[in-house]
């Protein structure tokens, strides 16, 4: 598949504040969430604005491209079942959609843009 | 022990899921019988129903009002995520109830309401994300209050028709130009899109009162939006990719062709040329039930809350879509009919696409256990 296969480590493509050990599996589990229609994965895409986790909770804000979509839910619900897989069981998930800043073309990785022509 | 289980409050809505399927598919049904009907296809046979006259006269209102407005109101409705929002597509799919079966002026109201509605859902998507695509698909909607507003004053499909295309193609257009953001930005892409729409708009503007010229305008604008969406929509490179996004890919491009075809068979129906089934099903089929048929296996596990398994038998009903177009409205140009042929087969396609949803659901559930099933909901 010609999937847009990144050069950067998906972790370091949001801010993160949390415990070290948790980083790359968190960012593993938010890779696993594609939009269906672009074959790429909301990492990758650029949606996801940051990552906390603290003693009680993994708070994970992300966006979308745009807020008339109806698939908005259904991305939500896969993130909070992927995470649910990595996150400590004693952990909180919360996933929050947010608006602001807008997404732009430009929070996209590298090789999602090779993958669209940029 | 592990975190408290979050207990989704999707399921308590499927009473109201069950509600909204039944009247869009009920619209469905009725519409394609009334199709069907007007070219002569006995099938289901006409004297069985009591309001097969009835059913026979609004047979576009139920495909664009009752299907696809209940079905698009329904898909805004779940992307706002506000209970108020679904009284749009509760009103158009009642309304479709009444034009087919009860009182047809409370019906053609009924859809009035139920674009105001919609419309005032679309003002608040553009009060949250104050974007180019957001405006487009509030304007759609009001091309839909004024199709519906023509529709219940008694006018003709030749006034009511571009306003009701209108608020479907702009729909479309307005989602496809929020995808062509992913892609390297040209500047001129936004300002050609508009540029388009509003000859679109002016067309459907002229047709009532001035047909020829405004038919040749909307028809053009049709074709120039074709090219618009050849050379700038992100269908073009997904296509490559495979799975679900190539078969999306593959049906916008498909209804991308229809569209044009549609454009010319709009203005040459415009300048007398026996065109108008080719203008209207090139469009109405090919163009937007080819949308329907790519955008389903993403939309509905997310406004039906049901998972499909994809596979490439996705691809069987699309093709049966598209060539069933071509016996109709090529081949069908020869004959009456052949024409009422391939109009035959456009129904089969589509109650074969439903069978395929219908099997991909069952195909997931076999796949994921009944356990998978209840979560995802």
């Amino acid at each position: 598949m010609n999937s847009p296969a990144d050069t950067a480590p998906a972790a370091a493509r949001f801010p993160y504040d949390g415990p070290e050990h948790l980083r790359a599996p968190l960012a593993a589990a938010l890779s696993r969430v594609v939009d269906p229609e672009i074959s790429m994965n909301i990492v990758d895409v650029g949606l996801v604005y940051g990552v906390m986790v603290d003693a009680a909770m993994a708070h994970v804000r992300i966006t979308m491209t745009s807020a008339a979509c109806p698939v908005i839910e259904l991305i939500m619900d896969e993130a909070e079942a992927e995470l649910d897989k990595v996150v400590p069981p004693e952990l909180q998930i919360r996933v929050e959609l947010v608006w602001e800043p807008p997404w732009s073309p430009e929070r996209m990785s590298p090789g999602a843009k090779r993958f669209m022509g940029w | 022990m592990g975190r408290p289980t979050k207990t989704s409050p999707a399921r308590r809505w499927i009473p109201a899921r069950a509600l909204f399927g039944a009247l869009a598919g009920v619209s469905l049904v009725a519409g394609m019988a009334g199709g069907l009907w007007r070219l002569g296809v006995a099938v289901p046979d006409p004297h069985s129903f009591t309001w097969t006259g009835q059913v026979l006269l609004v047979h576009a209102a139920l495909m664009v009002c009752g299907f696809l407005g209940t079905v698009i109101g329904i898909e805004r409705a779940v992307a706002v995520k506000h209970r108020w929002a679904f009284v749009a597509p509760l009103a158009s799919g009642a309304g479709a109830l009444c034009l087919a079966f009860g009182p047809q002026a409370a019906g053609a109201w009924l859809c009035v309401a139920a674009a105001v509605f919609f419309l005032a859902v679309n003002a608040l998507v553009v009060w949250r994300q104050r974007a180019a695509h957001t405006l487009l698909l509030a304007v759609g909607a009001a091309a839909w209050v004024v199709g519906n507003l023509l529709f219940a004053a008694g006018r003709d499909g030749s006034a009511v028709f571009p306003w009701w295309f209108a608020f479907l193609v702009m729909t479309i257009a307005a989602e496809r130009l929020e995808m062509t953001r992913l892609m390297r930005r040209r500047p001129a892409a936004s300002v050609t899109l508009h540029a388009v729409l509003a000859l679109l708009l002016a067309g459907a503007a002229c047709s009532g009162a001035a047909p020829r010229a405004g038919g040749l305008v909307y028809g053009a604008a049709l074709a120039l939006l074709a090219a618009w969406l050849a050379v700038f929509d992100v269908a073009r490179r997904t296509v490559f990719t495979r799975g679900i996004s190539r078969y999306m890919a593959v049906c916008l491009l498909g209804g991308y062709a229809w569209l044009g075809i549609a454009g010319v068979a709009w203005a040459a129906t415009a300048l007398g040329w026996p065109a108008r089934d080719a203008a209207l099903h090139a469009l109405g089929l090919g163009f937007v039930i080819s949308m329907v048929m790519g955008h389903a296996p993403v939309v509905l596990p997310a406004i039906a809350r049901i998972k499909l398994r994809f596979g490439a038998f996705f691809y069987l009903p699309l093709a049966a879509l598209h060539l069933s177009l071509v016996v109709r409205l090529a081949l069908g140009s020869f004959s009456d009919p052949l024409r009422a042929a391939g109009a035959s087969l456009n129904a089969a396609a589509i109650v074969f696409f439903a069978v395929t949803v219908a099997g991909a659901a069952v195909a997931w559930r076999i796949q994921h256990g009944a356990e998978g099933a209840r979560k995802a909901r």
